[in-house]
């Protein structure tokens, strides 16, 4: 199980990488009292059967693990909201994308850590897949968003190494921004 | 440190492609696969590229490459990651955490050594290519 919420927040954009998607918007917002966090993608998409049970902790598409037939981001996204009184919802349509977004309380302490953003950020732009990602992020109000393609035009290469040194050096940089009041 | 602009990122990328350029650097670089499955994240993924990148920072290490993978399929073992040297054979290791990350670069990367407690397999000649 995820120890972070960062954790969590990359699993559940990869599925939308998986889902095929092109465009994934990822906003993460905190405040004093929440937090709330929108995945959206426009990847391929569920019907309504898939979406039920994708809720199902014991589901997963049986193609992807070989040894292992159970998921782990949505269940796991649905059993924090419960333990910790918070909201998940999935909204989707086939062949058209999907829609996760879940609110906790920050004060719960249940709540798992919210964990590293700026290695979260930089292990999904960096993710070998060809469509954009952006990513809107608030802490009590102040904030920043930066978009893949904007990362690729800035540096090129994103598997160089000395590259991906300097996008952690700038996500770190724009975390410390928002984080320092 | 001062909130960097996209421009600022720009122009550091462009001097240390100048850097690059006069350097030799013989065109062979290392490779760094790091599986980014489900169960990679939870088992500690993240902390182990993070501690990759810091490790081959500190020690200016050049020209190696960082990817990442979905499932391994091998749970068990997560967080794994595959470490191609060139003229050294491929190795998958098993249960990489942050130390034993820099342990990969300081012994392998750099000492050319495999780290023999952490190889999880070493794939047949004939599965890859
Ligand atoms: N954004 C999405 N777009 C389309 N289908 C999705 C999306 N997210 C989840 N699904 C569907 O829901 C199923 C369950 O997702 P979940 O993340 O719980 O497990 P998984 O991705 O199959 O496995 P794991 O996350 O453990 O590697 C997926 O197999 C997929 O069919
Ligand atoms: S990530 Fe562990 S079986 Fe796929
Ligand atoms: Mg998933």
């Amino acid at each position: 199980m995820h120890a972070t919420i960062c954790d969590l927040i990359t699993d559940l954009v990869q599925n939308s990488i998986e889902a095929c998607a092109t465009d994934i918007k990822l906003n993460v917002e905190e405040t004093k009292t929440n937090l709330n966090v929108v995945i959206a993608d426009n990847g391929k998409g569920m019907s309504t059967a898939v979406l039920e049970k994708a809720k199902d902790p014991f589901y997963s598409d049986g193609q992807k693990h070989k040894h292992r037939r159970v998921g782990l981001g949505l269940p796991f996204l649905f059993q924090t909201a419960e333990m910790t009184g918070g909201n998940a919802a999935i909204k989707s349509t086939e062949g058209v994308g999907t829609t996760v977004t879940f609110q906790f309380d920050p004060a719960n302490v249940d709540l798992p850590m919210f964990g590293n953003f700026t290695m979260a950020a930089v292990t999904l732009m960096t993710y070998g897949f060809e469509g954009n990602l952006t990513i809107e992020r608030s802490v009590d109000g102040a904030g920043y968003s930066i978009s893949k393609m904007e990362v690729l035009d800035a540096l090129g290469d994103l598997n160089d190494t000395e590259n991906l040194i300097l996008l952690k050096n700038y996500m770190a940089s724009q975390e410390e921004e928002i984080k320092v009041l | 440190m001062a909130k960097m602009t996209l421009e600022e990122l720009r122009s550091l990328r462009d001097t240390k492609k100048k850097e690059m350029t006069q350097r030799d650097s013989g065109g062979k670089s290392a490779q760094i696969i790091i599986g980014m499955g489900t169960c990679g994240i939870a088992a500690g993924a993240k902390e182990a590229f993070d501690a990759f990148l810091d490790e081959l920072n500190s020690h200016d290490v050049k020209d190696t490459r960082i990817t990442q993978t979905g499932c391994m399929g091998l749970c068990f073992s997560e967080p794994t990651v595959e470490v191609a040297v060139p003229g050294m054979p491929r190795v998958i290791y098993g249960n990489v955490d942050g130390k034993v990350a820099r342990r990969i670069v300081k012994e392998h990367i750099i000492g050319k050594a495999l780290v023999s407690d952490h190889i999880f397999d070493k794939p047949a000649a004939d599965i890859i290519k």
